[in-house]
């Protein structure tokens, strides 16, 4: 063990937390609104919207993350350049990184919260209505949060997915910690050292999470619905 | 940056990329095996009753979901060599293919210990009562009572988690087997990387069509074994 590299490559590596988090974070919040509005058009069999979601989810969980993210990566650009005419030498790598992982994240989360949606006893809605409300207002205050508090354990499996999923940013080019990790570790092939302290990390990062979603899920839990009879 | 998108050139990258399947599929199935096979034995200690081995297991079991599949490709790949050569042990005559192999037994024989536990509960206790009642010893009524049960109920999980590490299989390439993934960088590499987007979205359809192809085959297993079974 080389304890003189852990200590200099150690606040190097931690200083990459934030760029790590930011892309979790970003692609959580995009992607699960995404995600939500999926799950609707497509419970809800909007015709057209509801087979192209079908499609793109389909798509989405059939193909690896790091594919997923070479193919933001290079179709972007050439997206962005050809019809609308922007230059993209400007934007940062890790912007293609985040819509990536935010489409990961909109499949996937739509899945979850279409199960839980789906859980939901329809009586519900039609209780809602019957008290005056509009379809909009009972989402918000009687559908939602009950499919929320039935999706929330799913949703922290998905969410510890993605602070792993973020590693593979580092083949775009991200400087997130593996990247940061592994940039320390080749002059002096110290890799031993580099991965523990990314190991340490990523085990710290991923408790922390499924902590404080543990606390979400007590806290939205008084919504859960109970078991009818 | 900025050269046309030419999809006319993604069927032949297709045909292309496709050769290199065998080795993912030689990758998926002894990643399986090997993951089935460790998953039993954590599942085992962890229903095992005993403090320490419960213990063991869900903390192997935590470990291994908080850390990203490529950290643990790495950790073993370029570490273990360093630490073992130490202890005299040379590790430079196993190929990269077996380091896969192990990375990926590894990590995903988390999800199978939870899936084999998870399926072993759902069974009704009253099950197991029964078959030691008419003397069937613990081992017999676990062989023929719970586990054709359990059978059942772990099939769809299964399902994902075959397809989870069918995915998984794409990280073989970060350290240069040429798998399907890696073949696509290979055949980027000899255009210059000049249609790259061609390529990856060439592979990207073949991991789609495979995940279709595997989902359809588990939803067929499904139903062909909870025949008569299922309550």
């Amino acid at each position: 063990m080389d304890w003189k590299f852990i200590a200099s490559a150690l606040p190097k590596v931690l200083a990459a937390i934030p760029v790590t988090l930011e892309m979790a974070l970003i692609a959580t919040v995009i992607g699960w609104i995404l995600g939500l509005l999926i799950a609707l058009a497509r419970k809800n069999r909007i015709p057209v919207v509801s087979q192209i979601c079908a499609v793109f989810v389909s798509f989405i969980r059939g193909v690896p993350m790091v594919i997923l993210l070479y193919v933001a990566y290079y179709a972007i650009p050439i997206a962005l350049t050809s019809s609308f005419g922007i230059d993209t030498s400007g934007i940062p790598a890790i912007a293609y990184a985040i819509a990536a992982l935010c489409l990961d994240q909109a499949a996937y989360s739509s899945e979850v919260l279409r199960a839980s949606l789906d859980s939901i006893n329809k009586g519900q809605l039609e209780a809602a209505w019957s008290v005056g409300m509009t379809t909009p207002q009972a989402l918000r205050r009687i559908i939602l949060p009950q499919a929320f508090a039935v999706a929330i354990p799913n949703l922290t499996g998905l969410f510890t997915g993605l602070l792993r999923g973020t590693s593979l940013a580092y083949y775009v080019g991200v400087y997130e910690i593996t990247a940061t990790a592994n940039l320390l570790a080749n002059p002096k092939l110290n890799f031993i050292e580099a991965y523990i302290i990314t190991t340490v990390i990523y085990e710290v990062l991923s408790l922390v999470c499924n902590n404080l979603f543990g606390k979400a899920e007590k806290k939205i839990g008084k919504f859960r619905p109970r078991q009818a009879n | 940056m900025g050269e046309l998108f030419r999809p006319e050139l993604i069927p032949d990258y297709i045909l292309k990329i496709s050769k290199a399947f065998p080795k993912t599929i030689e990758i998926l199935l002894l990643s399986l095996l090997f993951s089935l096979l460790l998953g039993g034995i954590f599942a085992a200690m962890g229903m095992s009753g005993k403090k320490a081995l419960v213990k063991i297991s869900s903390g192997w079991i935590a470990f291994m979901r908080g850390v990203p599949t490529l950290i643990l490709i790495f950790l073993l790949y370029l570490g273990l060599p360093q630490v073992l050569k130490r202890i005299g042990i040379d590790l430079s005559g196993v190929s990269t293919t077996t380091f896969i192999i192990t990375t990926l037994s590894l990590s995903a024989s988390a999800n199978m210990a939870e899936m084999m536990r998870s399926a072993c509960l759902a069974i009704d206790k009253g099950q197991k009562e029964a078959a030691l009642s008419v003397g069937m010893s613990p081992a017999v009524a676990f062989i023929r009572i719970i586990l054709p049960q359990a059978l059942g109920v772990a099939i769809p999980t299964l399902g994902n988690n075959f397809i989870m590490l069918f995915k998984e299989t794409s990280l073989a390439f970060t350290i240069g087997v040429m798998d399907l993934m890696g073949k696509a960088r290979a055949v980027s590499a000899v255009n210059y990387g000049a249609t790259k987007l061609e390529v990856y979205v060439a592979t990207a359809v073949i991991f789609w069509v495979f995940c279709f192809v595997f989902e359809k085959l588990f939803k067929f297993i499904e139903k062909a074994y909870t025949v008569g079974r299922k309550a």
